[in-house]
């Protein structure tokens, strides 16, 4: 479903996409490792747009979105959610649920008809809200309500689109251990044919949901496997704890 | 139209060159460093020209011509303490909306103070003369003005780029937070680079007093035009400024001279032609 | 978000009680004042769409108003059209105008977007006072209004006149919240609050932004359309940019982006310039310091307060889990 193709990206000197290449099939769930710096979400960000690599390819269900912008390979099915919040501060949980519903419904651009109020809108936010445990939430303010259930909205958000690809970056970033199982639960629920892809640092939460991993370093692809072989794998050990340096 | 037509043209787009340098080099630092718009940057030249007339009147130009910048630079540090120091963090909008309020307040507190006729200010008796330049009679006064804008460049372009506060300043405009941790009082800078650029503003007002009516809408006649130079030139250094300046002083003289309907449309077009492509400026202090 | 609430419905209401009143009994220059507020406020209604409502504050409102006015006067003056037909057409066209500058200026945000605005409407003034063709610095005169004689409306009768204005109002009130209460509006109540992440839902920001423009220089093309019948005569001075300044300072006096507020902010501008004349030829001084407190002092307006007031009583009463009623 999703392809990667040698994809590179450099700052000036800096680079931090390194001929990166990965395949993620459909309903697969593919995590992402690796260290801070890695270039993780940089490499999200040129999946979804955000950025132009300098070289290689993005094809999602065969089609090469490359060029795409941003919005269009969102309404090709594209969805991702931010590391930070990116939430539409202001309004109540279920505007915010509503305004993505409102895309996916076709209703965002309407000019006499309200998208908020409209039936499919409404009850694809229940849907959505019921997926992410938002539901006791829905008239609360953005504001009002607490770290942990913005951090669920952040993923109802983009989940209200009913992508064919889903990418989270660091889901569970800034949420306490005790709603980190609630998120576990969270990602087992979602749907079977949906493609995940998900940048986490909680490596119980990752060994756990993870089909397969690639872990990035330095901008590069230094392994690819399923969580097992990630265990074993000396190379992965040495990346993250360090070697011993003999006296 | 022969050449000393040419020459007049030239030396009238110098000259207004100078005059809009004057006031924008002191806006375009404070925005680029601050990132403060000040719409009653207009108003303080207004004041600068008031002051200058009225000291002038009792104790010739050039003790009015040191005496304006001083007072409007007090007049900055009142602004300062009193309204701009809680509205720096505030959006633009904000911003805007306040410095907007300061024009209508400082526009009646200028015709409380000296009524509503115009007020004249001779040209002092030593620049009252001709000079010949090139075959053309031009009044020395005006070269003057372009003297004056001149010494501001090349006095400005020293301190910032040869002393070390005109290096803190630098390093203020390119990232404040930074300079900040590097030890920089980033408030007291602030503060004074405040009060320099209204005291150009105000040495701006008491140099064009001769030249124009000194009236309460001044201020709000040279606002615009004071902002096409800084957003065309480029938002916060001295280059942005002179460029924006002679972009501007050049297109509106000879734009007059060959299509006087349209030289204005000319100037807000290339205005808004550069705040959609390129919205720091031609110049900016910090990239583009 | 935009809802029309029962107090906002209930305070509209009784606004257009009040005026239909204060049209039917107060004297002439009462009536006039009536009228130039009216008109103040359909434009003001204008800049909420777009600020209150889509983050996008404008400095060129009062210039496209005022060019609406020209549209309209050239229309009927030196075209020969019918003021009915030139009404439509100036919204029309006034309209597209303001799609245009929408589209322009959509890239651009905070002060450079501001400053664009404001470019535009320098532009639009320039050319104004430049064209001799429009009469330049003189203006143009014997513009003449609607013949509503058919439905026995005199409007050349002052009473009438501002009634039909208070019609025009209540009209643009209406439009407005449609479109607010549209997905289109609905969107982009959510691109002023976050435009990442409305482009990241496959949002079409930069037509939304557009469209948004566009739509609130239709009403601007009725108001311009309404003051150049007002005084039959126009200046450039319409179009100059302390005009689309004041445009902004009386959404900002009433309260950003609740739509009774600049209407309230115009009424009480209007009132409070005139009473003050009275008594001191420096009325811009208090509306500057009045300004400058408001805005200091949080900027909620004087209806927004009221609105913020009412929501702190709400939530306080209804405790932790608040139900929000179907609106």
């Amino acid at each position: 479903m999703l392809e990667v193709n040698k994809l590179s990206k450099h700052f000036g000197a800096l680079h931090v996409t390194r001929d990166v290449s990965m395949s993620v099939a459909k309903g697969e769930r593919r995590v992402i490792l690796g260290p801070n710096g890695a270039g993780k979400t940089t490499l999200f960000n040129q999946l979804v747009g955000e950025y132009a690599p300098d070289s290689g390819s993005i094809k999602i269900n065969n089609e090469d979105v490359t060029t795409w912008s941003v919005a269009k390979r969102a309404n090709f099915g594209l969805s991702r959610s931010y590391q930070q919040n990116t939430l539409f501060d202001g309004l109540t949980v279920a505007e915010n649920l509503g305004l993505a519903a409102s895309v996916k419904a076709n209703k965002s651009t309407t000019l006499w008809r309200d998208s908020l109020t409209s039936p499919d809108v409404r009850a694809l936010v229940k849907e959505t809200a019921a997926q992410v445990d938002l539901t006791p939430h829905l008239n609360a303010r953005v504001s009002d309500v607490a770290y942990g259930i913005r951090r669920q909205l952040e993923v109802g958000i983009a989940l209200a689109t009913q992508p064919r690809v889903l990418l989270m970056d660091e889901p569970t970033s800034g949420v306490g251990p005790e709603m980190i199982g609630a998120f576990h639960q969270l990602l087992k629920r979602l749907p079977e044919d949906l493609t995940i892809v998900i940048i986490e640092h909680d490596m119980g939460l990752a060994f756990d949901v993870a089909d397969s991993m690639t872990v990035l370093n330095y901008g590069e692809v230094v392994f690819e496997g399923s969580p097992d072989e990630a265990g074993q794998s000396k190379l992965l050990q040495e990346i993250y704890l360090g070697t011993f340096e003999d006296a | 139209m022969d050449t000393s037509f040419w020459i007049l043209q030239l030396l009238n787009a110098l000259q207004l060159s100078m005059l809009l340098f004057l006031l924008s080099v002191g806006l375009t630092v404070i925005f680029g460093l601050m990132h403060f718009v000040n719409l009653a940057h207009g108003a303080l030249y207004a004041f600068g020209a008031y002051v200058a007339a009225t000291i002038a009147a009792s104790m010739g130009y050039w003790v009015g011509l040191f005496i304006a910048p001083l007072a409007v630079a007090v007049l900055g540090l009142v602004l300062y303490q009193f309204l701009i120091k809680s509205m720096r963090s505030s959006g633009p909008m904000a911003q805007v909306l306040v410095t907007f309020g300061l024009i209508f307040a400082l526009l009646d507190i200028t015709r409380i103070i000296w009524g509503d006729l115009a007020l004249a200010l001779d040209v002092p008796e030593i620049l009252s003369g001709r000079i010949d330049f090139f075959g053309v009679e031009y009044p020395a006064y005006r070269y003057f003005v372009m003297f004056v804008g001149l010494t501001a460049l090349v006095l400005l372009n020293l301190v910032l780029n040869k002393t070390q506060i005109g290096a803190m300043i630098r390093a203020g405009v390119d990232n404040d937070k930074m300079a900040a941790c590097l030890g920089i009082n980033v408030e007291r800078l602030f503060f004074s680079v405040f009060c320099v650029g209204c005291a150009l503003a105000g040495l701006a007002g008491a140099v064009a007093a001769p030249l124009l009516s000194v009236v309460p809408e001044m201020g709000l006649e040279i606002l615009i035009p004071t902002l096409i130079v800084i957003v065309i030139g480029g938002l916060g250094s001295l280059k942005g400024a002179i460029a924006g300046s002679l972009i501007y002083g050049f297109v509106q003289t000879f734009g007059s001279v060959f299509a006087p309907q349209f030289a204005s449309v000319v100037i807000y077009l290339l205005l808004a032609f550069i705040l959609v492509t390129k919205p720091a400026g031609l110049f900016p202090a910090k990239g583009g | 978000m935009f809802y029309q609430t029962p107090l906002r419905k209930v305070i509209m209401l009784a606004y257009l009680l009040i005026c239909s009143y204060v049209a039917m009994t107060a004297d002439y220059f009462g009536v006039e004042i009536l009228t130039e507020l009216l008109i103040l406020a359909i434009i003001a209604l204008a800049l909420d769409l777009v600020a209150g409502f889509g983050g996008m504050v404008s400095l060129c409102h009062g210039a496209l108003s005022g060019l609406g006015a020209y549209v309209f006067a050239t229309l009927c003056t030196k075209l020969g059209l019918g003021a009915g037909e030139s009404i439509l057409i100036t919204c029309v066209v006034t309209g597209m105008i303001s799609w245009l500058i929408g589209l322009i200026c959509s890239k651009s945000h905070g002060i450079y977007f501001i400053m664009a605005t404001l470019a535009f409407g320098q532009m639009a003034y320039s050319f104004v006072f430049e064209s001799s063709y429009l009469g330049g610095d003189n203006g143009m005169a014997g513009i003449p209004r609607l013949d509503l004689t058919p439905i026995s409306i005199d409007l050349f009768d002052s009473t009438h006149f501002a009634l039909f204005s208070l019609f025009c109002l209540a009209v643009s009130y209406w439009f407005i919240s449609k479109v607010l209460s549209s997905g289109l509006g609905r969107s982009m109540v959510g691109i002023m609050y976050s435009e990442k992440r409305s482009r990241a839902l496959g949002q079409p920001v930069t037509r939304i932004k557009a469209n948004i423009f566009g739509l609130s220089g239709i009403i601007l093309g009725l108001a311009g359309a309404l003051s150049a019948q007002h005084f039959m005569f126009i200046s450039p001075s319409l179009l100059s940019w302390t005009h689309s300044g004041e445009v902004l300072v009386v959404v900002i006096l009433g309260g950003l982006g609740t739509l009774i507020g600049p209407i309230i902010g115009a009424t009480a501008f209007v009132v409070l310039k005139h009473e003050i004349s009275n008594y001191t030829d420096h009325w811009h001084l208090i509306v500057g310091i009045i300004l400058i407190l408001v805005v200091m002092g949080g900027a909620k307006g004087i209806y927004g307060m009221l609105e913020s007031y009412i929501e702190q009583r709400k939530t306080k009463a209804a405790g932790p889990e608040r139900v929000l009623s179907e609106e």
